[in-house]
């Protein structure tokens, strides 16, 4: 988050800037610089830009919305556009890089069912990432027993960046699992499979399983920037 | 790059109402009345890589059958359509048994066949093929390399054929590598400087698999920044066939769908020179990649 917030008068101004791009590379240029000031102001702009059917400002409007935080998780589940295929799943995207536990549901329907590889891909890694800040140690314990099954049915997804994903989201379920010892086998268990070259194979799967294995298994966890 | 058939799978599986099984394919690509159901069976039988022992010699036989281009409401829009599907599906079944059919369509007077035969030889690792491909392009950029009248295509699939020789690399049938190897980079090089972008990517990605060296890796870093999407998508594609891992950070920085720059990432984690196939846990250098996949994630 940044230090201060920008102040409302220069955010419009960018908002501005965003309606009157011309064309597709304004647009992301646009876009570009209002996600760097990110206000809550431009939650509905931002949202916007993610049905334009323009990847690259789409890309830049799910950073903003990834850097505002839990402020846009309401609206992102509000103005979900059922009939508009790309905008969905760049919604996914903007709330699995979000983690707020509110966009669960909607990850979760996501990973499951979503015909597109690169949103169910969004969802595993969204899965493991969540930020259930101020739970106890059982409410984490809950929310693991509701995410491991759905991950683990994933690591038979027919696509390999999303057993990839899903190997990286059983990973970063550590972080906020912190599970005791016994529960930390099944962590392991579970990706077993996805390390093991007789079993998968695609071996960029079975190496992010590899490492994300060894690092389960350090003795200190290690965290990532 | 390969041509995407995967828009007539939509369109087919609409109008026939249900998805194939194995058998269901096979039993379209046998009957000879309904053109459009043998296309998309040979098609079918290649992106499933089927195993079925009469896969094979079907997709040969199809490979032989000739036809002006269908109507257009057919969703079909390429002459000789299921010659040129078989001959897609027979570079995805590793039957050797396609080497000499796919040999004959390399010299087919349809350029759109040579290039699926092309690009299936060099996919099966058919190092009799080097020989007839250099012949194709040894006429040069200016020959083989120019524009087909009145299409957008070139004389020689060019693209194609550059790309087969980087994927055979320098073994040659009986086991030796070759010695001699400057007339065929002589004749390669050559077409790292043709007008068309797509194909100076081919060719570098070609020379770089050919000799290693950084100067041809580091061109197709270079056009990773064109102004024109298609020929960054090119250029990630032709980086990640080629594993040159220094490629990494600006493979991560590209303007494209992150789908495109996974596949490139995993591509220099797989292809590289450099990967211990013995090794279960990855190298320093491949956790560097793996986490720059995870940011893209």
């Amino acid at each position: 988050m940044p230090s201060a917030l920008p102040d409302s008068r220069q955010v419009q101004v960018l908002m501005d800037a965003v309606q009157a791009a011309q064309t597709a590379d304004d647009l992301t240029d646009a876009v570009e610089d209002l996600s760097a000031c990110p206000h809550p102001m431009a939650i509905p702009c931002l949202i916007q830009v993610l049905g334009f059917n323009n990847p690259g400002a789409a890309v830049a409007a799910v950073d903003g919305l990834v850097a505002i935080g839990s402020a846009a998780v309401p609206a992102i589940l509000a103005n979900l556009d059922e009939y508009n295929y790309g905008a969905r799943a760049w919604s996914v995207r903007a709330l699995a890089g979000i983690g707020d536990l509110r966009g669960l549901p909607l990850l979760e329907r996501a990973l499951a069912q979503d015909i597109g590889p690169s949103v169910r891909r969004a969802a595993a890694r969204g899965m493991g990432g969540l930020q259930p800040h101020g739970f106890t140690a059982q409410q984490r314990q809950e929310l693991a027993e509701r995410i491991l099954p759905q991950l683990k049915a994933a690591c038979g997804d027919e696509e390999w960046i999303v057993r990839y994903a899903v190997a990286v989201g059983l990973e970063s379920m550590e972080h906020w699992w912190r599970p005791p010892a016994a529960q930390r086998q099944r962590l392991l268990d579970t990706l077993e499979p996805l390390a093991d070259p007789q079993r998968e194979a695609v071996p960029v799967v079975w190496l992010r399983a590899r490492l994300a294995l060894n690092h389960l298994a350090a003795p200190s966890p290690v965290t990532r920037a | 790059m390969e041509p995407a058939v995967g828009s007539f799978f939509l369109l087919f599986s609409m109008s026939q109402g249900t998805p194939l099984n194995e058998a269901q394919a096979l039993d379209w690509l046998r009957q000879l009345e309904d053109p459009g159901q043998r296309y998309y069976a040979a098609w079918w039988l290649g992106r499933m890589r089927s195993h079925h022992p009469e896969a094979a010699p079907l997709l040969i036989q199809a490979l032989a059958e000739r036809g002006p281009r269908p109507d257009p409401a057919s969703g079909i829009d390429e002459p000789n359509p299921i010659a040129r599907n078989a001959a897609r599906a027979l570079g995805k079944l590793a039957d050797s048994r396609a080497t000499d059919p796919l040999l004959e369509a390399l010299e087919s007077s349809d350029d759109g066949l040579r290039e699926a035969a092309a690009r299936s030889l060099g996919q099966l690792g058919a190092i009799k093929a080097r020989r007839p491909m250099l012949r194709r392009l040894a006429p040069g950029p200016l020959v083989a390399g120019a524009p087909r009248p009145g299409t957008s295509r070139l004389m020689e699939p060019c693209e194609a054929l550059l790309e087969a020789l980087g994927a055979l690399g320098w073994q040659e049938e009986d086991g030796s590598t070759v010695t001699d190897r400057e007339p065929l980079l002589a004749v390669v090089r050559a077409y790292a400087d043709h007008e068309r972008p797509l194909i100076r990517s081919a060719a570098c990605r070609s020379l770089l698999q050919l000799t290693q060296e950084d100067g041809w890796g580091e061109q197709l870093v270079h056009l990773l920044q064109h102004n024109e999407l298609q020929v960054r998508r090119a250029a990630l594609l032709d980086l990640g066939a080629t594993g040159w891992r220094l490629a990494g950070t600006a493979i991560a920085r590209t303007l494209a769908e992150n789908s495109l720059k996974l596949i490139a990432l995993r591509g220099l984690v797989e292809n590289s020179p450099a990967r211990n196939q013995a090794s279960p846990s990855p190298s320093p250098e491949e956790v560097e990649l793996l986490l720059a996949m995870d940011d893209l994630l």
